[in-house]
């Protein structure tokens, strides 16, 4: 089918891609700047998954009430790697859920928000830092919502890493088995734990085959491509699957600074003097690049 | 005095409150009880089995708990407590998300299963969280009040509770709200129990009377429970005699001695509970062969209450 819709359609389409990818720089430099600042937050599992979370908040597929976090209806969002606070922290600010002023004070006296994700923040859902975790309760909303025939969707984003906790699997088995097509999970695959490469420590791959082997239907895309975000969420909310949902996206854990990005070591760590001037610029340069 | 178990007094309540109340859920480890195949027969939509996997099993409650559900997660004893146990800590204690954790055979209540399915560090463990509260019913009556407490128990709580037939102690109208309750009272002292040793503690304070000791009996199937209101029933007490089947450390005993501890209360106590240099049992035969390993059988508390007596 061609024809001036579908035109329309794709240049809507390209607008908003070029929207979010603006979206994208801008919340990564915020969560440079924030954990710059407090001295300490996983900048790169942030960065990572940086435009997978961009493309759910402003990419109109969460549904979500910023002056109202707790709406019933509400698309749930558990974040499983709650390392990735930084980035929700600046996310939820941007979307209004608080202040952008309490970003300052990530981690710090006063502040409302510490390295890993609470609960107590509008919009943050759960506490989460212990991996495994946030995938199993996301199971039970999910379930929730078929017992109460409510149409909200559940969303987890799962690290690669948190994929060598059992649980993990003990939720991926018992979600297909009760055809908990409600449930989406995205991995953010950025190959990297705290001290090596995931397929140095435990091999992670074939990790499509893995997934689909629990009853999943898999996708597997660029996790830093808005578009192949944006394809592979379209439609999810009446996907004709009985099965739930997993996106392997695949990403670059510190995506946008180079000289921390094939480093596991970084992890949980903020750049300092000299070298957080030169992740600015890194960030800086990358996205100015296009 | 009938002859029922807690664990069915438990899931027969829970049934009849399930079945006018849609948001009761059961989550099974693969784990019956003759009260629970009604529930499975007449309310299948209510009940979940995960299987073998405790940590879905807890996450999987808390999520249905966060979506205003109060789930009923249940196993043998050791596994749905300790097998989960961090995932516990970050639901249940740190996000405050309320479920009903329901563990059979606390104790030595699989006797002749090992040391793998006896639990004998649960209290101490548990109640080492803010906002969980365990439960250690001594009979059927409080065991189903228990069960009517946990539907709008604010918070998570724990219920140990055993599986064998035995003695009802309460009446059937008997008042549950305080936590504890005095079933006897005694100027010689008081064993404070809970659980299934609280007919340990009754049957020895019937002994001693016939040879003129007056011990009294408490029972506290609450922790916390309500501590002044225990605290008050204490103070005039010679002294004490705590009685679990449960290792010392952190147990009723040390829950004890910390409420007398807290109110400056100069009273006496001995416990008399599972020593650490005893290890773990690997004895058969029924419970009352394990008691006797560890000096919990009648005898060995009658005999440890009167060597303090003399």
């Amino acid at each position: 089918m061609t024809g001036a819709g579908q035109m329309r359609r794709e240049h809507g389409m390209d607008k908003l891609i070029a929207a979010l990818e603006k979206k994208s720089q801008e919340i990564r430099g915020t969560v440079l700047d924030m954990c710059i600042n407090a001295g300490t937050g996983h900048v790169t599992s942030s960065l990572s998954a940086t435009d997978i979370l961009v493309t759910l908040f402003y990419g109109n597929i969460l549904r979500h009430d910023p002056k109202n976090p707790t709406w019933a209806e509400r698309d749930r969002l558990f974040i499983s790697k709650g390392q990735a606070s930084p980035l929700l922290y600046t996310i939820l600010a941007d979307r209004g859920y608080y202040d952008r002023a309490d970003l300052k004070l990530f981690a710090q006296k006063k502040g409302r928000f510490g390295v890993h994700m609470q609960k107590t923040v509008p919009g943050a859902e759960i506490t989460c830092g212990s991996l495994g975790q946030g995938f199993g309760l996301a199971a039970g909303s999910a379930l929730a919502a078929q017992m109460n025939r409510d149409l909200y969707m559940v969303f987890s984003l799962l690290g690669d890493g948190e994929c060598h906790e059992g649980s993990i699997w003990e939720t991926a088995m018992f979600a297909s088995h009760k055809r908990l097509n409600n449930l989406v999970a995205i991995i953010d695959r950025n190959y990297q734990c705290v001290t090596d490469f995931t397929e140095n420590i435990v091999a992670l791959e074939p990790l499509e085959e893995r997934w689909a082997s629990f009853g999943w239907n898999v996708k597997r895309i660029n996790g830093h491509s808005h578009r192949e975000l944006l394809d592979a969420l379209t439609g999810y909310r009446s996907r004709r699957s009985t099965r739930p949902l997993v996106i392997i996206a695949d990403t670059v854990k510190g995506n946008g600074v180079d000289f921390m990005s094939c480093v596991p070591l970084w992890h949980g760590i903020a750049p300092k003097d000299g070298e957080a001037a030169r992740a600015r610029e890194e960030l800086k340069r990358r996205f100015s690049d296009g | 005095m009938a002859n029922t178990t807690q664990r069915d007094a438990f899931w027969t309540r829970i049934y009849e409150m399930a079945r006018q109340d849609r948001d009761i859920i059961v989550v099974s480890e693969d784990m019956g009880a003759p009260a629970l195949d009604q529930f499975r027969t007449d309310l299948p939509g209510q009940f979940v089995n995960v299987g073998i996997a405790e940590q879905i099993g807890l996450l999987l409650g808390g999520g249905l708990a966060f979506e205003g559900k109060r789930p009923f997660i249940y196993a043998i004893a050791p596994f749905v407590t300790l097998r989960c146990l961090e995932q516990i800590r970050v639901t249940n204690a740190i996000m405050n998300i309320p479920v009903t954790l329901v563990g059979v055979g606390a104790g030595f209540g699989y006797e002749d299963s090992g040391p793998t399915h006896h639990l004998t560090e649960d209290i101490a463990v548990m109640r080492a969280f803010p906002n969980i509260t365990v439960h250690s019913p001594a009979d059927g009556v409080c065991a189903r009040a228990i069960a009517e407490m946990s539907r709008t128990w604010p918070n998570t709580n724990y219920v140990r509770l055993d599986r064998k037939p035995m003695p009802e102690i309460y009446p059937p109208d008997a008042d549950f709200s305080r936590g504890f309750s005095v079933l006897k009272s005694g100027r010689d002292g008081l064993i404070v129990s809970t659980g299934v040793m609280t007919h340990t503690a009754l049957e020895v304070a019937g002994v001693l009377e016939k040879k003129g000791k007056q011990l009294g009996v408490v029972d506290v199937f609450q922790i916390p429970t309500q501590e002044d209101g225990l605290a008050a029933a204490l103070k005039d007490a010679p002294r004490i005699f705590t009685v679990e089947e449960h290792f010392l450390p952190g147990g009723l005993g040390s829950y004890i001695l910390e409420i007398l501890n807290t109110r400056k209360m100069a009273i006496p106590v001995r416990r008399i509970g599972l020593d650490h240099a005893k290890g773990y049992c690997y004895q058969y035969g029924g419970r009352e062969v394990v008691h006797e390993y560890y000096g919990v059988h009648p005898a060995g508390v009658q005999a440890a209450i009167e060597s303090e007596l003399r």
